[in-house]
């Protein structure tokens, strides 16, 4: 990133390569809707370009990007909030406009495409969903997911530490003999 | 509260919910998305850190250029006063009633030769009575008389009230 900061253009792309998988992984299984994703992945390089000569290699680059992607999640699920509670104000006797990945149905389908685990994983809370997805996927330690994450340590690690007792249930055999976790797809 | 090794179990990294994510699909941008974020990263960068001071240069000699043509230039070599444009046309019309100079020599000549035709003549003496120049027009008209006896001079041999 300091290479790119001072006027080395290809060395974005090497970032760009090494960086694009986790951080494309996060933020899908955080909004769940890859249209909403693509758009948020695209914002978050935006501002890394736009921010890019005020970069200061402090810490890890992975940390610099993730808060980023954080912030931008956060921008995405306040706006989501706040177009459905326009939606439900506007006209309380018709359906509110909600994403599709977001009605009951659309949640059901979503999830028999994926496999228990990423079910399980879709069905945490946000941010015990995003203390994983930050270890999982770039190696973060807790004193880095709090930070990406702004939030004390101790609070980081008892995210994390929910959401891999949760997860963990997903990968206990099924309760029904025989019975198998669906994967025809997965995202 | 919580199994104590649990989470340490985890962080060591090899746990086998850590095995059993990384053997989940790994979805990947499209390659169209890469494509705009690439173009976005090159759209924007200063290929050279050498040549922000060039181009910073380069604008302060456009801009210097630019104010010596708009003050020195040509259009305003054109222009020989920066009178209004109303004032401008006044003085043109003035122009149009009023003789012009190069018509002086024939207006104040006796000598035949010079002088015009007696109806431009009488219009040149009746633009000096409007302009006030009435001693002028007089001197005028007697020379008109003199070359031309005959010819009615009208209503010009009479001054305005109030003129001298």
């Amino acid at each position: 990133m300091v290479r790119y900061r001072d006027g080395d253009a290809d060395a974005f792309s090497t970032l760009y390569a090494r960086h694009k998988g986790p951080l494309y992984r996060y933020l899908l299984r955080q909004v769940r809707n890859a249209g909403a994703a693509a758009d948020l992945f695209q914002d978050v390089w935006s501002r890394l370009v736009a921010n890019r000569a005020r970069y200061e290699a402090r810490a890890k680059f992975a940390t610099y990007l993730f808060h980023i992607a954080h912030n931008c999640t956060i921008d995405f699920f306040r706006r989501d909030l706040k177009m459905r509670r326009r939606s439900d104000d506007l006209d309380a006797q018709s359906e509110p406009e909600v994403p599709e990945y977001q009605r009951p149905d659309g949640i059901a389908e979503f999830a028999e495409q994926q496999s228990a685990l990423l079910a399980a994983l879709g069905a945490l809370p946000r941010e015990q969903r995003e203390a994983f997805l930050l270890h999982e996927e770039t190696g973060l330690t807790i004193e880095e997911i709090a930070r990406v994450t702004d939030v004390g340590v101790e609070t980081a690690k008892s995210r994390l530490r929910y959401a891999i007792r949760k997860l963990k249930k997903s990968l206990l055999p099924a309760p029904i003999p025989g019975a198998q976790p669906l994967r025809t797809r997965t995202i | 509260m919580h199994p104590p090794d649990d989470l340490d179990e985890y962080l060591r990294g090899d746990s086998a919910l850590s095995r059993q994510y990384r053997r989940e699909s790994a979805p990947t941008p499209a390659h169209a998305l890469d494509r705009r974020v690439l173009g976005l990263s090159r759209g924007t960068h200063v290929k050279s850190p050498c040549l922000a001071p060039l181009a910073f240069a380069a604008s302060v000699l456009l801009s210097v250029a630019l104010v010596l043509a708009i003050v020195f230039g040509p259009q305003t070599a054109k222009r020989v006063d920066d009178a209004p444009r109303l004032v401008r046309v006044a003085a043109h019309s003035d122009a149009l009633t009023n003789p012009p100079l190069n018509r002086k020599l024939q207006l104040y000549s006796s000598d035949p030769k010079l002088a015009r035709a007696p109806s431009e003549w009488l219009a040149d003496i009746a633009a000096l009575r409007r302009a006030g120049r009435n001693r002028e027009a007089d001197a005028e008209l007697r020379r008109f008389r003199s070359t031309y006896p005959d010819y009615s001079t009208g209503e010009l041999a009479i001054r305005p009230q109030g003129h001298p």
